[in-house]
This record gives structure tokens, C-alpha cells and sequence, in this order.
């Protein structure tokens, strides 16, 4: 099988169905080969189509609107029904899916989007991003637990949302869909420490918006730290 | 290692320590022996065990939360854009 790296587009897509088309005259009957060609297709489409939920997941949080991630899933199965060849069986689909969708996404949809302004913020210094662990020195840990615990999921997808892009896919990747770091570093094509740092910030934000949430709705998870309620 | 509950110095590095690799515990991304390290550490403290239940409130909100499903309608058009590719290719 081609060993072509994960490309959503670029010529390793032509070539390896051509490679597959050649190896089907050469190696068997002709009507085999298309039948198992034919059926390998079927089964890629159908495996992917597994994935559409997920996959649906990540374009919303990517382009945080449901008629542009529809058209997102849409572009991302199509190319990688074009590129299945280039795809290594017994690796991670669902992984391979992601990065073709990012790369998509960072092509067309972002471009399209044109947001007034958005800065790269790895280089972001942490009192710029805000400082979760302040917030928490003064309240206690518990009443923050559950104030998240009973956040309502609407506010939490909306403070997901509020975070940039980087930040909150990495937080996506790993803490909802459940790639490793690696995984990660692979779908957003970046190195492993800055997934880390990508998702640490993303998670230190989150929790700062949540708590301004609960604050706001007078929850108690700021003061004075209270004794916890002995039954 | 952590035997102590008091608070020397040694209890006062454990839990920078584990600090600095919660999150990694967090999600599975430690070997076993460094997990096993911060496992021992959070059972002997109280505060660095609620800073990690905070961490693990916040990994269940968000799975909470995005609970997306593609709408059928979708589902119907991915469906069928693909037998089209399909068919192009037969």
C-alpha cells in the first residue's frame, strides 16, 4: 500500500489510485480486482460514515456555525474518499479524518470567515491569558468542582466557543474526542509541547470564563473560603 | 516517598510536582511509574487532590456539552455525495 503521508490534497491522492488501478490489471483478473476495489471504497465510505457525528462535533467547534460545518463534513469525507488510498489500514481513521478536516477547514473556510483579527497566541505570555489559579487560591477547589459540575452544558459550549481557535481545538481533541498528545500534535500539525501548551492555556481560560459565569450567577465559588457543610 | 503528612519542605516539592503534571495524569499521558508517583501524592493531599477534581469536572462538562450529532439531513447528503463519488469512479 502507498505509504503517502496524510494530505488531504496534492498529487500523492492521483498517484496512488493510479497505483491501485495499475496493480489491479497487473497482479489478478481485471473484474476481481475492480469488484475488490469497488468493495474496499465501500468499506472506507462506510467506515467513515461512522465518524460523521464526530466529525460534525469538531466542524462546529471549528466553524461554530451548523451551515458551514455541514458543508465542512461534507468537503472532509469527500476528499478523504478521494484520498483512501493514501490512507494506512490498521492506523487511526478517525485521527487521519481529523487532519484532513483541519486542513480543510484552514484552506477554505477560514479564509472565507475573514475575522477582523486573530493573532497567533502561542506566544501569548500567561498573564495575558489569564490566571485561573489565582481566582482558585481564594475560593476553594471544591465549590468550583461543582459549580462546573452543574454548569448548564449551553454555558460551557459557549465558553468553549469564546476561546481562540488553537486553543480550543486542542482542548476538543484531547479532552472531548480523546486523542493523545501525539494524536493531537498530528491532526493540528504542530509539535507535541505546543499541543500542551495550546491545552493547558485552553483549559486555564475556560476555567476563568466558567467561574466569571458562576460568579455572575452567584454561585459561591469566590470569598472567603467557606468550611465545607458537614452532614 | 510520601509518608508524611507534615509539612516539610519534601510534602511542599511533592506537590509542585504533581501541579506540574496533573494535567499530563489527567489525560493518560504519563508512564506508569510517574503516574503511580502523582497517584501516591494525591491520596496523602487534600489540596492537590481537589485541584485534580476540578480538572476532572472540567473534562466531563465538556464532553457534556459536546454531544453533537449530525442532523439526518446531513447524514442523507453525505450519503449520497459519496455513492456520486462513487459512481464516478466505477
Amino acid at each position: 500500500m502507498p505509504t503517502a503521508t496524510l494530505s488531504a490534497d496534492g498529487p500523492a491522492v492521483t498517484r496512488s489510485a493510479t497505483a491501485a488501478a495499475m496493480t489491479a490489471t497487473l497482479d489478478s483478473p481485471a473484474m476481481t480486482s475492480d469488484q475488490t476495489d469497488a468493495a474496499k471504497r465501500d468499506d472506507f465510505a462506510e467506515q467513515a460514515m461512522q465518524y460523521a457525528d464526530q466529525l460534525y462535533g469538531a466542524a462546529m467547534r471549528m466553524t461554530r456555525n451548523p451551515a458551514d460545518a455541514a458543508d465542512l463534513v461534507q468537503d472532509t469525507l469527500l476528499k478523504a474518499y478521494a484520498a483512501y488510498g493514501s490512507f494506512k489500514q490498521g492506523t487511526n481513521l478517525r485521527a487521519w479524518l481529523y487532519r484532513i478536516q483541519t486542513n480543510t477547514y484552514i484552506n477554505t473556510y477560514r479564509k472565507q470567515q475573514r475575522r477582523p483579527f486573530e493573532a497567533p497566541l502561542d506566544d501569548l505570555e500567561d498573564w495575558q491569558v489569564g490566571d485561573a489559579e489565582s481566582f482558585t487560591a481564594t475560593a476553594s477547589r471544591s465549590a468550583e468542582a461543582e459549580a462546573i459540575h452543574r454548569m448548564p452544558s449551553g454555558i460551557v459550549k459557549d465558553a468553549l466557543q469564546q476561546v481562540p481557535e488553537d486553543f480550543r481545538m486542542a482542548v476538543y481533541w484531547v479532552d472531548v474526542e480523546g486523542l493523545s498528545y501525539a494524536e493531537t500534535a498530528e491532526v493540528m500539525e504542530s509539535p507535541v509541547g505546543t499541543v500542551m501548551s495550546r491545552l493547558h492555556r485552553g483549559r486555564k481560560l475556560l476555567r476563568g470564563l466558567l467561574a466569571d459565569y458562576a460568579r455572575e450567577q452567584g454561585i459561591a465559588v469566590q470569598g472567603t473560603t467557606e468550611k465545607e457543610k458537614k452532614p | 516517598m510520601t509518608e508524611t503528612g507534615s509539612l516539610a519542605p519534601e510534602a511542599k516539592k511533592d506537590c509542585t510536582e504533581a501541579r506540574a503534571a496533573l494535567e499530563e495524569f489527567l489525560h493518560n499521558e504519563l508512564c506508569a511509574e510517574d503516574a503511580a508517583d502523582v497517584r501516591a501524592h494525591l491520596a496523602t493531599c487534600d489540596e492537590c487532590s481537589a485541584e485534580h477534581h476540578v480538572g476532572e469536572m472540567l473534562t466531563a462538562a465538556l464532553q457534556g456539552a459536546c454531544r453533537d450529532r449530525a442532523p439526518e439531513e446531513l447524514r442523507a447528503k453525505l450519503l449520497a455525495s459519496l455513492r456520486q463519488a462513487r459512481d464516478q469512479h466505477a
